[in-house]
């Protein structure tokens, strides 16, 4: 016979009874002072076991009684439910814990390192071209209202870059529907957007002002194109701020916002990793035009060298920043030669 | 209020959970969650809410969550069919998020609704359930109504919101056959959202100020993190006045039968909270997240307590229809937890 104390709700009001339970040859007392129910064992249900949590066993009529006596209830209502087993287990041990830590840190580097990154190429490259060229479009609308002005550079000039360029995208693989757009922004800088669009400010040509230099910057944006950066960076995000979220899900409040920090640092590494993949992209491309990678590593210096890029190199903006550090950019440039 | 009426009781809340045994609930949810791509989610939640609950004790009496996983299982498929697939559409195509948010709009109320009736009816208290009975009618007009009233004026209405949406979801609460009643002011609302803004506004400036001073001097970026550390901190300290007073406020206006609560959150032990589980989840990449959690539980519990002029034996349980008490499946496809 198991014997165990408990608390009888009766459920029609908020009130208790201590009572004691006896269970013997499948059926079940419940002993209060001198009064005394017996029932059938079959006949009362048990709520799946939470360590810490105390048990409820359920009588027919909606009475419940709540005992802490892990050990008794389980002895004589042995938990049915796979998961609710397993996962009672798994949440008594110090060891599963430990052990969950780990495996939950191999499945986030497993998710982000690989998973996301190769989930989002193939249905980055299988979005329709005309859908490409929208998202573009808006894009370069959005960027045109906020934060664009249109080119105060001579048409001939334009002309002239726009020339070469054809020449140089020319026959390239993997790139449909490349073409230039010209814009005055505050900083000097050169984007690719979904479609094939490259948008180059006023402030880059004058900053290069040299066709080879141009081309460069040129080459490392078709690597951006090439390898449709731009949708796998959204499909990616989207990933990371999914898994974020449910990661931290928990914290309550104002907490929360301690999980946009971990979601930026993992976009930037991604946004890092396309920049490199474009520059090896780049070196590959100014080989097949007769040019040399050191033209790139020439533009690389320059912005270094250039004072309002100087931040970029600050080892505190580093890790936040969307671009790698340019030496190693440069470094790599060259040895690519 | 007066102090203590010669018939009245004290029921004390406090909090019993410990950091270290929810942690292990926690990491192994986490983990399962992960390894069955969401899945584990529904039964883990239901195991977290359980412990939480269980060590949430008035008058030493814990209380207890009763959801079936399946059905949160089911309310979040259907969330992600639904939110899910139109978020995605909407990330690409900008057309489609204006009707994403207009969709939002239209069903929030009974998303409320639905969600606060889940809830309550799967929260117990001595074997007697809770109840929610607002109609998604008056959540409509409470909660989309009352946010065309915030845009129309610029957002200076938001404290009316805020209050008008409180008085809302306490009042259609029932626990068992007692009905909640509130008597909670607009105007105390109106002052705690003009100080927490002016809180960020003045913090903000200052640091402004001071670290344009500074940046002459020093690097710009490290004057500009100073900044942002600065503006950061005062968003907590902001968010905790918001929290402690808000909090308080809808409590103490909270009537539950021949019951009233009291509760006296400070604005200075919050924040600390707040601040110091921030820095712990960052500092443990997110391995604090249990502990942070026990010690807000713990803290709000502390500080409540229930007066009441009557014995709590004496609340009944609800008309039988809503006697689900005992989890007598309803069969209703919408009865879904539909929490995002």
């Amino acid at each position: 016979m198991s014997t165990f104390d408990g608390l009888l709700y009766d459920g029609r009001h908020a009130a208790f009874r201590r009572v004691v339970v006896e269970v013997e040859d499948a059926r079940v007392a419940i002993v209060e002072d001198d009064a005394r129910a017996v029932l059938a064992q079959s006949d009362i249900s048990v709520d799946a076991p939470v360590p810490g949590v105390v048990r409820r066993l359920t009588l027919p009529g909606g009475a419940t009684i709540e005992t802490a006596d892990h050990a008794a209830v389980e002895a004589s209502w042995p938990t049915k439910g796979t998961i609710a087993r397993a996962a009672f287990w798994l949440e008594s041990r110090w060891s599963m814990a430990v052990a969950a830590v780990l495996i939950t840190a191999s499945l986030v580097w497993l998710i982000v390192a690989v998973v996301l990154p190769l989930a989002a190429e193939p249905v980055a490259r299988n979005f329709s071209p005309r859908f490409e060229e929208a998202i573009g479009a808006q894009t370069l609308k959005t960027i045109d209202t906020r934060f664009a002005r249109p080119s105060l550079l001579p048409t001939e000039r334009r002309k002239a870059i726009e020339e070469k360029f054809a020449a140089f995208v020319e026959r390239e693989p993997g790139i449909s529907g490349a073409r230039l757009e010209f814009r005055r922004m505050p900083f000097p800088n050169a984007f690719a957007l979904p479609g094939g669009t490259i948008v180059l400010t006023d402030k880059m040509v004058t900053l290069l002002d040299d066709d080879d230099a141009l081309m460069a910057v040129l080459a490392h944006e078709l690597g951006h194109l090439q390898a449709k950066h731009g949708m796998r960076l959204v499909l990616q995000s989207s990933g990371v701020a999914v898994l974020v979220t449910a990661l931290a899900g928990d914290a309550a409040g104002m907490t929360i916002l301690a999980a946009a920090m971990p979601a930026a640092l993992l976009n930037a590494r991604y946004s890092r990793e396309f920049e490199l993949e474009a520059d090896r992209y780049a070196y590959g491309h100014l080989a097949r035009h007769g040019s040399s990678p050191q033209a790139l590593a020439d533009v690389l210096r320059s912005f270094a060298e250039d004072k309002r890029t100087a931040d970029v190199n600050d080892p505190l903006m580093r890790y936040l920043n969307s671009h790698p550090d340019l030496e190693e950019r440069i470094r790599l440039a060259e040895e690519a030669r | 209020m007066a102090d203590t009426a010669p018939n009245e009781q004290l029921f004390r809340f406090a909090f019993t959970g410990r950091a270290t045994e929810y942690f292990r609930i926690w990491i192994i949810s986490l983990c399962l969650s992960l390894a069955t791509l969401g899945v584990y989610s529904a039964w883990g939640k239901v195991r977290k809410k359980r412990y939480l609950y269980a060590h949430t004790a008035l008058d030493g009496t814990g209380f207890d969550y009763r959801a079936s996983p399946l059905a949160i299982l089911r309310g979040r498929l259907l969330a992600l069919l639904l939110f899910g697939g139109f978020a995605l559409c909407a990330h690409f195509v900008p057309l489609l998020e204006i009707a994403f948010i207009v969709l939002l709009a239209i069903l929030s109320p009974w998303i409320v609704v639905a969600a606060a009736r889940f809830n309550a009816r799967n929260s117990t208290y001595r074997n007697i359930a809770f109840a929610f009975d607002g109609k998604v009618g008056e959540a409509a007009r409470v909660f989309v109504g009352g946010l065309v009233i915030v845009l129309l004026t610029a957002g200076f209405a938001y404290p009316w919101y805020r209050a008008k949406r409180a008085r809302f979801i306490i009042a259609r609460h029932r626990y068992g056959a007692t009905q909640f009643a509130t008597d909670l002011e607009t105007r105390p609302f109106f002052q705690t959202y003009l100080l927490g803004g002016l809180i960020v506004f003045v913090a903000a400036a200052v640091a402004g100020f001071a670290t344009s001073g500074a940046a002459a001097v020093r690097g710009a970026s490290l004057a500009g993190t100073a900044f942002l550390v600065l503006v950061y901190l005062s968003y907590i300290v902001a968010y905790a006045y918001i929290r402690a007073r808000t909090l308080n406020l809808m409590a103490n206006a909270t009537i539950i039968g021949p019951m009233r609560l009291r509760s006296t959150l400070r604005v200075r032990p919050l924040a600390w909270i707040y601040a110091s589980n921030i820095v712990a989840i960052l500092a443990t990449v997110g391995l604090a997240i249990p502990w942070a959690t026990i010690r807000v539980a713990r803290y709000r519990a502390d500080n409540l307590i229930a007066r009441a002029h009557a014995p709590l034996q004496t609340y009944a349980r609800g008309a039988s229809r809503f006697a689900t008490a005992t989890g007598s499946e309803v069969s209703d496809l919408f009865d879904v937890d539909v929490s995002l």
